[in-house]
Formats: structure tokens, C-alpha cells, sequence
């Protein structure tokens, strides 16, 4: 075979080596070794000892649907862990569709802490908001008239541990996990407007966007895709979802690289043949 | 998350490994019937979920507290109905009324926190020169500060870029490549990760990895 015949290898075959090569790392892992990026630590940091006081209320928001579970979750896993072991009381709140499959999800991933709190006073579910940036700066200014209910049509002033919550200014931090870009509309809202301790758990994507807000102070910490959620694992001690994946998503990294410099080949040969 | 008992779960269980099965039939085999039956339930089932979720808090949000007598309430209820006036044309420029209020409250709010934390805190955070002696930091500052300076030259359009502008310019737009193919590379990888997780979903539901 002419190297040229690599620039044009059907993609179905590209697809089948990676869908199956995805599955090796989950049935016999390989263990790469994963190091803790400064980011992650300060996220950690932010969330646990000192940075946390015991009846502090947190709002952890769900920016992010089902499709990036696997990119999100574990990050907001350990941290709603980090935060009920410290004491913090937490809203969920979220903006996908199917944001209640998300929060059952977290009942599931840490069904232990859940265990050890009670519903109404040590954490509530909102539910669903819409409304960008805008129901962000309403918030700020009064939850209660953006979640007048709980997710489960319990009024906001029934719910005790809500009782004293009003607005950003008794919220002690948020951390957003996101597929769009909410964590910048706290920014905007909450972080530069009143100084609220704001963080960042989005997806591998958003990393370019979310490290120089953190670089910049606006963010406390972030956590970029399952990489960042597998360090936080490790920086809990609870390995989990995020961790298991990583050889798995190392193995369809190096995939995607050698792709890309057969394909380079490929072209390239087919090139200087061409010219002679 | 253990794997389920309930029998309606083993269902939805399996089920859910079908469907996938039949949109990954789509680029490991080619276009078919079962990649299309797929596509078409996960549209009509995402847009009856949306539309109820949309439903459900217009009515949590607006109807129930006009119900309960607040009667501000029906000034976002007009705006809103307002908006479905596009799909008539003899009265389409009452939809333009909400729009412009959606788009002048969005540019108002964005104004309001925009300048600090998108332009003073970033400008400061890349002029800020590193405290550490490390010469990886030193190096990452001066690649920041040169990509920077470079590329905001290379939107100068009221100059020529000839002359003493040409090499800056130039490195310019390799900086805004190296920046676009990240954020194309960190795309990319975020859709990987999808697919590993629908792998790993591919074992657990055959056992042969726990869940």
C-alpha cells in the first residue's frame, strides 16, 4: 500500500479501531498516571478546611445535560461531596431539560452524604430556570422570585432552610458545571458585581475559556472535563467515574493523534507525488 | 450505581442500549432505517420533554402567581404571547416589541459585568508579570504577551498590514490559529469523552464491566 492511500482510509474504519480500542481501557486498565494541575488544587482548596464554614449555603448549578455526564459529573460528584462534609448546606439548581435525571444522578454518585442530610434543611432542589444571563442577574437580586416553588412544588417559604436565604448576598459560593457558558454569567452577575466565591466544572471544551478567568481571580478554581474530575477524585480519595475513564480517554487522545499524522502523510505523499 | 433489579429498569436499560446501538449504526456502517427510526424518537421525545419543562415554568413562574392576584404578572404573559405574533405576517411587528426589550435588558445586564471581569481583570491577570523564577512561567508570560499584542494588531484594519506592520501581523495570525485549533482540539476531545462514556455504558449494560 502507497503511503498516498492514507489520506483516504474510509472513516468508518477510524470508527471501529476507536470504538473498540475505547473499550480495552475499561476491561484491562492501564493506569496512566494522573498529576493534579493547579487549577484542580485550588478548586479543592476552595471547597474544603478553612474555605468552608459549617451552615454556609453553596448553590451548585447544572449547566450541563444527560449527553456530558461523563465529562461533568464526577467533578460535581466530589465536590457536593466536599462541601456536605464540610458543613455547607447546597441549592441545585440547573438549565437543561433533563436536569432532574442529573440530580437523581448525584442522589446515586453520593448516596452516602446524601444519607446523613436531610431534604429541606441541609440541601434543596430548585429544579429548572431559563433565561440566560438575565435570570442570573434576577437571581442575584431575589431567588425566591425566580424559584417562588422547589422542584417539588414546595413553596420557597416552607422550605426552612431557605428561610433566611434572600439573595447573592446570603450565598457564601456557586460552583457552576457547564456545557455553555453560566459559570461566565455568575461571573458578571455575582463575582464581579458582589465578590461571590465562584468556580468553575465544565466540559474539556470550555477549558481555554474558564483558565484565564481563573488566572484572572474571577474563578477560585476549575476543573477542566473528566481530567480535572479525576484529579479531584484523587484529591478526595475516592476514586470513581472520572479516574476509570481516563485510560480510556488517554487511549482515544493517542488515537486521534496518530489519525491526524497518517492522515498528514497520507496527504503529504499524495502531494509530492502530484508534483512530480 | 449498582446495576438494576426493578424490571421496568432492566427495560429502559436495554432499551437505552439499542438506541445507541442504532445511532452508532450511522458512522460504523452507513445511513439505515434504525439509525433513522432513533433519530426521529430521540427529536420527538427531546421536543415533547422541552415543551412541557418550557410549559411547566411559564405556569410555576407566571400563571400560578397571577392566579394568586399578582397582577404584574401579565406584562411578561403579553410579551410572551407578543413573541408568536412572527408567525403571522400582517402582525408580525408585534413580536419586534419583546424582542427589543429581550435585547436591550441583554446587552444592559451584560454591560453591567462585563468590563471588569472580561476586560480589566483579563488585561491585568496577562500584563502581570510572573512572581516565581520558573522559566516555564517567564516563557508563558511572554508567549501570552506577544499573542496578545500580535493579534489585536492583526484587527487593526484601518492600517495596511504592510511595512512595519507585516511580521507582527503575520504572527498574529498564527497565534489566532494555534488559539482556534485548541479550542477545535478541546472540542474534539469533549466529544471523545462522550464517546467513552457511552463505551463504558456499551459494557456495563453486558455485564462485563460493573456499573
Amino acid at each position: 500500500m502507497s503511503l498516498g492511500k492514507l489520506a483516504n482510509i474510509d472513516r468508518r474504519v477510524f470508527y471501529w479501531i476507536l470504538f473498540i480500542a475505547l473499550m480495552v481501557p475499561f476491561l484491562s486498565p492501564i493506569g496512566f498516571p494522573i498529576t493534579i494541575s493547579p487549577n484542580t488544587q485550588d478548586l479543592y482548596d476552595g471547597v474544603t478546611g478553612d474555605q468552608v464554614a459549617e451552615g454556609e449555603v453553596w448553590i451548585v448549578n447544572f449547566g450541563y445535560g444527560v449527553s456530558a455526564w461523563s465529562d461533568c459529573h464526577p467533578s460535581v460528584t466530589v465536590l457536593t461531596k466536599a462541601l456536605f462534609r464540610e458543613g455547607a448546606k447546597i441549592i441545585f439548581m440547573g438549565v437543561h431539560y433533563d436536569i432532574e435525571l442529573t440530580y437523581n444522578k448525584l442522589q446515586d454518585t453520593c448516596r452516602a452524604d446524601f444519607a446523613n442530610k436531610v431534604y429541606g434543611e441541609d440541601y434543596v432542589f430548585l429544579g429548572y430556570m431559563t433565561g440566560g444571563e438575565s435570570v442570573i442577574a434576577q437571581l442575584g437580586s431575589n431567588i425566591k422570585s425566580v424559584f417562588p416553588q422547589d422542584h417539588f412544588q414546595t413553596p420557597y417559604d416552607d422550605i426552612p432552610m431557605l428561610r433566611n436565604v434572600v439573595d447573592v448576598h446570603d450565598i457564601a459560593g456557586v460552583i457552576s458545571s457547564d456545557t455553555g457558558d453560566y459559570g461566565g454569567h455568575f461571573m458578571t452577575q455575582w463575582q464581579a458585581a458582589y465578590g461571590t466565591k465562584l468556580a468553575e466544572a465544565g466540559i474539556a471544551m470550555n477549558g481555554s475559556t474558564d483558565l484565564p478567568r481563573w488566572q484572572a481571580g474571577n474563578f477560585f478554581g476549575v476543573s477542566v472535563g473528566s481530567r480535572g474530575g479525576a484529579e479531584l477524585e484523587i484529591l478526595i480519595g475516592e476514586l470513581g467515574e472520572a479516574t476509570t475513564a481516563m485510560d480510556s480517554i488517554s487511549v482515544s487522545h493517542l488515537l486521534l493523534v496518530i489519525a491526524i499524522i497518517l492522515g498528514n502523510i497520507g496527504t503529504l505523499t499524495e502531494k509530492l507525488g502530484g508534483k512530480k | 450505581m449498582a446495576y438494576p433489579t426493578a424490571t421496568l429498569d432492566v427495560i429502559g436499560l436495554w432499551i437505552g442500549w439499542f438506541l445507541m446501538l442504532m445511532i452508532y449504526s450511522y458512522p460504523l456502517y452507513k445511513e439505515n432505517i434504525t439509525y433513522r427510526f432513533a433519530e426521529y424518537l430521540f427529536i420527538g421525545v427531546t421536543l415533547a420533554i422541552t415543551i412541557i419543562t418550557n410549559f411547566s415554568n411559564v405556569m410555576r413562574m407566571c400563571i400560578t402567581p397571577l392566579m394568586q392576584g399578582n397582577l404584574l404578572m401579565i406584562v411578561p404573559l403579553i410579551l410572551g404571547l407578543m413573541i408568536f405574533a412572527m408567525l403571522i405576517p400582517e402582525y408580525r411587528w408585534l413580536s419586534r416589541y419583546p424582542i427589543a426589550i429581550l435585547v436591550g435588558a441583554g446587552f444592559g445586564l451584560g454591560i453591567r459585568g462585563t468590563i471588569k471581569p472580561n476586560l480589566q481583570d483579563a488585561i491585568i491577570s496577562t500584563i502581570t508579570a510572573p512572581t516565581g523564577g520558573a522559566l516555564l512561567d517567564w516563557f508563558n508570560y511572554l508567549y501570552v504577551a506577544v499573542g496578545l499584542i500580535c493579534s489585536i494588531m492583526y484587527f487593526m484594519l484601518t492600517f495596511e498590514h504592510s511595512g512595519a506592520l507585516k511580521t507582527p501581523t503575520r504572527i498574529g495570525r498564527l497565534f489566532i490559529m494555534v488559539g482556534l485549533g485548541a479550542y477545535f482540539g478541546n472540542t474534539v476531545l469533549f466529544r471523545f469523552t462522550m464517546l467513552t462514556g457511552r463505551a463504558q455504558f456499551f459494557l456495563q449494560v453486558l455485564k462485563l464491566i460493573p456499573m
